[in-house]
């Protein structure tokens, strides 16, 4: 989506490439060059972490996230009924019904995860299958594709996948659809700029002279070399999936109760900025440690890949 | 080679126009929900309903609907409101100036800020500052704009009463602050990122030494030389971030009520009104299309290597 258009140009600038290095370079040393990379390693963690959390959700959560508690408490002899404030109860207090927001934040971390992956996987699916066919095969389809790639890129993402989940009922699997819908053209434009330049390649010459099959051509020579651009657009694409998928559950149009979503609980939020500002801070701030940590793997990944290449 | 270049794009521009109506009309037509009975009314009777639906042509088959939609676009004429009776053309004409007051505050804000954090950065030299202003770029995309919205409007207008949480007023009040500060922020970071990356590239370059060396101050150097020099990438994500910003801006005019376009675009979705929906879309892809353009000609303006067709 949006976030897979962070900056190529630091290499684009830089030195030209070294093409008996990068010949030289051992792919073995791939492993270790990842874990000497502190940024990969760190964000590495935090993703792993969270995965943790999203799959032990029913362990790891203090409370039922949607058990309601409207009995009151009672403080310093007066009754007091919720949103009540971050305790050591509750580290990030509760919400009107009293139900623990830690507990519902965890729940909606799984939601958001699996909307992540799950989504920007098709995305990838759709993305580079017409991305490759545009830059490999000429003539009218590859005009058509990039066309309507054009027009599809030109809408507001968020208003089409709104409309989309309006028409469809607002689930978790019409959300799905909806951000697949909307996310692939930026990935078509990504693999075919891409696979133009890997055609014209030498090797790609050789392999096409030697008596290499198209098929051969593609599946040996083009797309392995394509793939690391494919792992880095796959992982810098799910934050944006994250977000908006949020976003739709913001608004109403995403994923319904009582399956928690981020996004829906900072818009339960909303009516009680005044009061329980937490009910707003704290569903938000785990969003932000989601999309920070696939970010920074990205970041890296992306690094790494013009280390490689230079 | 660039007129032609420039002409091709001219001449496509009504062609992606027509695709991007024609998809919207596709999308829309399926959403559910009757037209007529809701421009009726609650408790129309079935005779008025069928009335207003052979008034409107949607009893024509959809192939004839979609030619009339078509000539009717083609004309300027978008229909009327289903919610307030009005030409649609109308409405969008009052309040699109506001979308673009607020799309132009925010870039404005994004470039300055952003432009001269990247230059400072430049400037300082400092390995640590390096690090701080990745940091700085990917925290400010990380930031899911509905939350930040909120965030803004909990510390400023219902904590600090410093501004007003919501509503419009003509020119620069203080009524835009909140909305553009959000739109903005991540715009920011990111160009200060751009800015940073492609003058450190050229910091050492032959023109910078050639500078130094007929005497110019490292102050001129930087200013005359260096930023010039570093306009071309800076161009081109401002505007390619253009688009994102203007995606950014439903959820902005949402949530501080300012009467724009993409306010206007979620009220017609929420009340199913298709006529203003389908208009709000095209005037929505068309300024985004019409954006890319006039990036594209900056762009080759900038660079006179892609001027004179080298």
């Amino acid at each position: 989506m949006a976030l897979d258009s962070i900056p190529m140009a630091p290499s684009a600038f830089g030195p030209l490439p070294d093409l008996n290095d990068s010949q030289m370079a051992p792919r073995r040393s791939l492993w270790r060059e990842l874990r000497r990379d502190a940024l990969i390693v760190g964000s590495a963690i935090v993703i792993l972490l969270l995965l943790v959390v999203a799959l032990a959700a029913d362990k790891v959560a203090p409370y039922d996230p949607t058990a309601i508690d409207m009995k009151g408490q009672l403080i310093n002899g007066k009754r007091v009924f919720p949103p009540y404030g971050p305790s050591p109860a509750h580290w990030f207090g509760t919400d009107q019904l009293g139900r623990d927001i830690f507990s519902r934040v965890i729940f909606g971390i799984r939601t958001s995860l699996f909307i992540g992956v799950v989504v920007r996987g098709g995305v990838m699916l759709v993305g580079v299958t017409l991305g490759v066919v545009a830059g490999y095969w000429p003539g009218l389809l590859r005009e058509g594709i990039l066309r309507f790639t054009e027009i599809m890129l030109s809408f507001p993402p968020l208003l089409i996948a709104m409309a989309i989940t309006a028409v469809l009922q607002p689930s978790l699997s019409t959300v799905t659809i909806a951000l697949i819908l909307v996310g692939w053209p930026d990935v078509v434009r990504l693999v075919y700029g891409q696979v133009l330049i890997t055609r014209e390649m030498m090797y790609v010459e050789a392999a096409r002279s030697l008596g290499a099959s198209e098929w051969r051509i593609l599946w040996r020579h083009i797309l392995p070399n394509i793939i690391d651009l494919i792992v880095v657009a796959f992982s810098m694409g799910i934050p944006g999936a994250v977000m908006y998928e949020a976003g739709l559950s913001f608004f109403g149009f995403g994923i319904q109760p009582p399956t928690p979503s981020l996004g829906s609980i900072i818009s339960d939020g909303r009516g009680y900025m005044t009061v329980a500002p937490w009910y707003t801070l704290f569903p938000g701030l785990a969003l932000v440690v989601i999309v920070l940590a696939f970010n920074f793997l990205g970041e890296g990944l992306l690094r790494l890949s013009h280390r490689g290449q230079s | 080679m660039l007129s032609q270049y420039i002409l091709r794009r001219l001449i496509s521009f009504p062609f992606i126009l027509i695709g991007l109506s024609s998809v919207i009309f596709v999308l829309l037509y399926v959403l559910p929900g009757d037209p007529a009975r809701l421009m009726a009314g609650q408790g129309a009777t079935a005779q008025v309903v069928a009335s207003i639906r052979h008034e409107l042509g949607l009893d024509l088959p959809l192939p004839v609907q979609y030619g009339n939609y078509l000539w009717r676009v083609a004309h300027g004429d978008f229909g009327r409101s289903f919610q307030s009776h009005r030409p649609v053309l109308e409405e969008v004409g009052t309040v699109y100036p506001k979308t673009l007051q607020l799309a132009l505050a925010a870039e404005g804000l994004a470039v300055v800020a952003g432009v001269s954090l990247g230059l400072l950065a430049t400037v300082a030299q400092q390995r640590w500052v390096n690090y701080g202003l990745l940091t700085l770029s990917v925290l400010s995309l990380s930031l899911p704009l509905f939350w930040l919205a909120l965030i803004l409007q909990i510390l400023f207008s219902l904590r600090l009463h410093w501004l007003p949480p919501s509503g419009y007023q003509m020119g620069l009040d203080k009524y835009i602050v909140l909305p553009a500060i959000t739109l903005a922020l991540p715009t920011a970071g990111y160009l200060a990122r751009i800015t940073h990356a492609a003058m450190a590239s050229m910091k050492e370059s032959d023109f910078m030494r050639t500078a130094y060396a007929k005497g110019a101050t490292r102050r001129r150097a930087v200013l005359r030389h260096l930023l010039p020099n570093a306009l071309v990438p800076i161009i081109s994500v401002a505007g390619t971030d253009l688009s994102r910003l203007l995606a950014g801006i439903l959820i902005v005019e949402t949530i501080f009520s300012w009467p724009g376009i993409g306010k206007y675009a979620y009220d017609a979705l929420v009340q199913r009104d298709m006529p203003a929906l389908q208009a709000a879309v095209l005037v929505f892809g068309g300024t985004v299309l019409l954006v890319n353009l006039i990036v594209d000609l900056l762009y080759t303006l900038a660079n006179p290597t892609i001027r004179y067709g080298a």
